[in-house]
């Protein structure tokens, strides 16, 4: 067969994993990102789907605009409010995991140090999303144990952010260029945006979002060259983009409107195509052992700050800050994209990554979840 | 026989059928009618915030419009009916919703409208029934 053909129907393959998806998602109420996931791992090792070049070009660029989005999504003003608190958990939330993930795999299960790495940050995120999607379900996200929470996360998404692109650099003279494009843009944008939404903004053509792109095109370009990664000038233009947002939902709304028809399920799903049964198969106690590593030391670390913090409430807050999703399936594919982590290992740590998003979320829900005010006169 | 009426609803064919059990029995028995509707689960493992705003926002938009069917519905047939609305565990806020708010009669649908919903509102309602505080009226 014509390789452009192949393509084409590899093209077919991922739209229809997708399409299926969303219907999924709709008819049992579950986020389209863990069905994505699923059902790319059905594909590729059910019915043979396989990636092509393109299709991991356009999900790393998926990945870049999720953590955008991601950094867009930061409440400022929340964070200020709760500013020493979400430092000290969030920032531990972080170094915790990290370290004791990074060791784990090093020592114990044989990594290379570099792969270890990629473990520890992949298991060291908590999931901004999940933790909202719990507060707002249960009303929490008005009170301070939701706020403390939301705050945090931002801190240890930060940290991720941090050690993905900082861990990975090669002194060269390209990382001055990065690091000096990614600053002037990250200082510059919430100054031009303004002008630029208002003048151009608006219109069905998009120039806003073809700005976002273009800016993120060579953020990714520069850190290739500069042997690291975007995701960190990424987040941090989000999160210098965050406040112009907050006045301007409908163009957020356009943004994600793009990212989620077609970019972040090509991430997704083709995150979930690089997951082989067989290795999870024959490697389930060391899945048990690192998912259990995760979640020892974030409790480890979380719970007894949090007890200063939520008193009676400090497992649910603990259980929350445990999940992970979004920046922990970036930072595999990001290992694996750069041939830090093998399939084996990129197999492993998302797996672990989505069990972190179902588990600690359901139990904190079930035998955890605080009273509302609504609920407290019971 | 019954002074203060509970309706759940969740804008499927089954609490459309509840809503008309409820509305008769109301009229019947001159009761006060209320309806509270639970806003389930929001999309879990989300991977932006702006997944789970969206579905919340497009949830209290679609509860928002089936409070206001509901109330015409029933303005239609000259009872006057008290919509109430929150989010959480369904079982649960009804429950709570039945106890606190004194109803001597609770009513809701055997079956809600989506495939998942079909599946947890059998539970939802198998848990209410145990646990009500008053008579409870399942219409299929």
């Amino acid at each position: 067969m014509e390789a452009h053909v192949t393509e084409l129907w590899i093209a077919v393959g991922i739209a229809l994993v997708a399409l299926i998806a969303s219907i999924v998602s709709v008819e049992f109420g579950v986020s389209i990102t863990i069905v994505e996931i699923v059902l790319g791992v059905a594909a590729a090792n059910f019915f043979g789907l396989h990636a092509a070049p393109w299709v991991d070009f356009l999900a790393a660029f998926g990945a870049i605009v999720l953590t955008f989005l991601a950094g867009a999504e930061v409440d400022v003003d929340l964070l200020k409010t709760e500013f020493k608190g979400s430092l000290l958990v969030g920032g531990v939330s972080f170094l915790a995991p990290f370290v004791v993930a990074l060791l784990f795999a090093y020592y114990v299960a044989g990594w290379s140090w570099r792969a270890s790495e990629i473990c520890g940050i992949a298991l060291s995120t908590t999931s901004l999303a999940v933790v909202y999607a719990v507060l707002v379900e249960t009303g929490l996200n008005s009170q301070r144990i939701g706020k403390l929470l939301m705050s945090a996360t931002f801190v240890t998404d930060f940290g991720t952010a941090l050690a993905l692109s900082l861990l990975f650099v090669k002194p060269t003279g390209w990382i001055i260029l990065f690091v000096a494009v990614s600053a002037l843009l990250i200082w510059r944008l919430p100054k031009i945006s303004p002008r630029f939404f208002g003048r151009y903004g608006d219109r069905v053509i998009e120039p806003e979002i073809k700005l976002v792109f273009f800016l993120l095109f060579l953020l990714m370009a520069l850190g290739k060259l500069a042997a690291s990664h975007a995701v960190l000038p990424a987040f941090l233009l989000g999160l210098a983009a965050s406040r112009l947002y907050a006045t301007h939902d409908i163009e957020r709304q356009r943004l994600r409107v793009v990212a989620f028809a077609f970019l972040t399920p090509v991430f997704f799903i083709r995150s979930g195509m690089n997951v082989s049964l067989s290795v999870l198969g024959a490697n389930l106690s060391l899945l048990a052992a690192l998912f259990g590593v995760k979640l020892v030391a974030k409790f480890g670390a979380v719970l007894p700050l949090a007890r200063g913090f939520v008193g009676k409430d400090s497992v649910f807050f603990t259980l929350l800050m445990s999940t992970g999703l979004t920046f922990g399936t970036i930072s595999s594919l990001y290992g694996y994209q750069a041939s830090i982590i093998d399939q084996a290992q990129f197999s492993l740590l998302v797996t672990v990554v989505v069990a972190s998003a179902v588990i600690p979320t359901v139990i904190a829900q079930r035998w955890f979840r605080p009273k509302t005010d609504e609920e407290g006169d019971d | 026989m019954y002074d203060k009426i509970l309706v759940a609803l969740d804008g499927s064919e089954g609490a459309q059928k509840a809503l008309e059990a409820a509305v008769e029995l109301a009229h019947t028995f001159g009761a006060e009618l209320h309806s509270l509707a639970v806003e389930g689960k929001l999309p879990a493992y989300a991977a932006t915030l702006g997944e789970v705003d969206e579905a919340k926002a497009e949830k209290d938009a679609f509860f928002e419009r089936i409070d206001r069917e509901a109330v015409a519905w029933a303005a239609e047939r000259g009872v006057e009916l008290h919509p109430s609305k929150t989010v959480g565990d369904p079982a649960d806020r009804v429950l709570h919703f039945a106890e606190s708010g004194g109803f001597d009669l609770l009513v809701l649908a055997a079956r809600g409208h989506s495939l998942a919903h079909r599946f947890h509102l059998t539970g939802t309602a198998d848990k209410i029934i145990d646990h009500s505080p008053c008579s409870t009226l399942l219409v299929r």
